[in-house]
């Protein structure tokens, strides 16, 4: 009489058999890498349609607008970010010329007067999925400025937090790890509708 | 509302795709193993795996933790379909009794000469993998239930089915089952 795990254990077919070898393995990273490419450039053309109708659609409006300023009251038409993105570095500490911030619960941070980025440094965002099926994250890709400019900034705050400020919130405190520069994770508990909201937002710049 | 980290995000699906084949193959490779029946099906559970990321780049979650989960519960739902289909098909086999062309005192015989492995493949892959882990990888309960998704109840309850299953066909040859973790 054995117990499960002695069965197991015995009729393990790794107990006998190697690991897939390299070409083996270096097939199915290529096989999915140049899935994951293809994935991308699909995603881009089917992106092009909405682009030309949302092209059209900026351009009737464009023209009433022009035609409304000549005709109509004097006026501006504003279009105003839907959401608010910034990145501050902070500290764990009050010190003068710092602003206090709450996190969450009871965490406080005291934040930096001057602005790393804003929404006019993120090329892209994107939703990512969360640490839960329900949560999400939300991930940017900061343009060459905006990637500059948090590099230089975060190089020499390693091991003190940095602020994530949604619409003058702070959403995230973390402590910076390494230096960042291209990218940042907000990762964490959003919902889906909240980090589509901060998502679709991000990437609308005040004129 | 809690966030916790910004990180380096390769922009890239492809480096990406490639960085996630790196940190996660060889543990996908050493459970599909111990799912599927021979090497070359746990080499197509593997691609398969990566290729439903490569497809749906979002859906994968950030941070080491979160991307094994997801890619080991995409692994064991593919797995699930294929054995469903196998199930089907030898059902089917059964029913028009042209696979064997052995009859039902036959199949018993061969069935009480079953090998271990064969008796694992009764086993719903969750349910399997769920025994894997506890068995073979030692991990706590705590830890598949965060792996599979489910709660630890669940996984103690999979572990214990899996074993009276594993008895049942393995008669004779089942002793005593372990304490859960």
């Amino acid at each position: 009489m054995k117990t499960v795990k002695e069965i197991l254990r015995d009729n393990d077919p790794l107990r006998r058999e190697p690991l897939p070898d390299d070409r083996e393995r270096e097939r199915i990273r290529r096989t999915a890498v140049e899935a994951a490419s293809r994935a991308t450039t699909v995603r881009t053309a089917y992106a092009r349609a909405p682009l030309a109708a949302l092209a059209a659609v900026v351009l009737i409006v464009v023209g009433i607008l022009a035609v409304g300023a000549r005709t109509g009251p004097r006026g501006s038409a504003r279009v105003y970010a839907a959401v608010r993105f910034e990145v501050r570095l902070a500290e764990d500490r009050a010190a003068a010329g710092l602003r206090e911030a709450r996190v969450s619960g009871d965490r406080v941070v005291y934040l930096h007067e001057e602005i790393v980025v804003t929404n006019a440094d993120i090329e892209r965002s994107a939703v990512a999925q969360g640490s839960s099926p329900s949560r999400f994250s939300v991930g940017v890709r900061f343009n060459a400025a905006g990637a500059e400019k948090m590099r230089q900034a975060t190089a020499n705050h390693v091991g003190r937090p940095i602020a994530i400020l949604i619409d003058g919130e702070v959403v995230a405190a973390p402590v910076l790890r390494s230096a960042i520069s291209d990218s940042a994770l907000i990762s964490g508990d959003f919902s889906q509708a909240e980090a589509d909201r901060i998502v679709n937002g991000i990437g609308v710049r005040e004129r | 509302m809690a966030a916790v980290l910004p990180v380096a995000m390769p922009s890239d699906p492809g480096a990406r795709l490639s960085a996630l084949f790196d940190a996660h193959h060889e543990r996908l490779y050493r459970l599909a193993r111990r799912l599927a029946p021979r090497a070359d099906e746990a080499l197509d559970l593997v691609q398969e795996t990566f290729l439903k990321a490569a497809r749906s780049p979002g859906a994968v979650p950030a941070g080491a933790t979160n991307e094994e989960a997801w890619l080991v519960r995409v692994l064991i739902n593919i797995r699930r379909d294929q054995w469903r289909k196998t199930i089907v098909r030898k059902r089917h086999d059964r029913e028009v009794g042209h696979s064997s062309g052995v009859d039902d005192s036959q199949e018993a015989a061969l069935i009480a000469r079953a090998t271990v492995w064969r008796a694992l493949d009764i086993l719903k892959p969750r349910r399997r993998a769920a025994l894997v882990m506890y068995e073979l990888e030692g991990l706590p309960i705590p830890a598949i239930a965060s792996l599979l998704g489910i709660s630890a109840v669940t996984v103690r309850w999979h572990l214990s089915m899996g074993r009276r299953d594993l008895a049942r066909v393995l008669k004779g040859q089942v002793g005593e089952t372990n304490e859960n973790r």
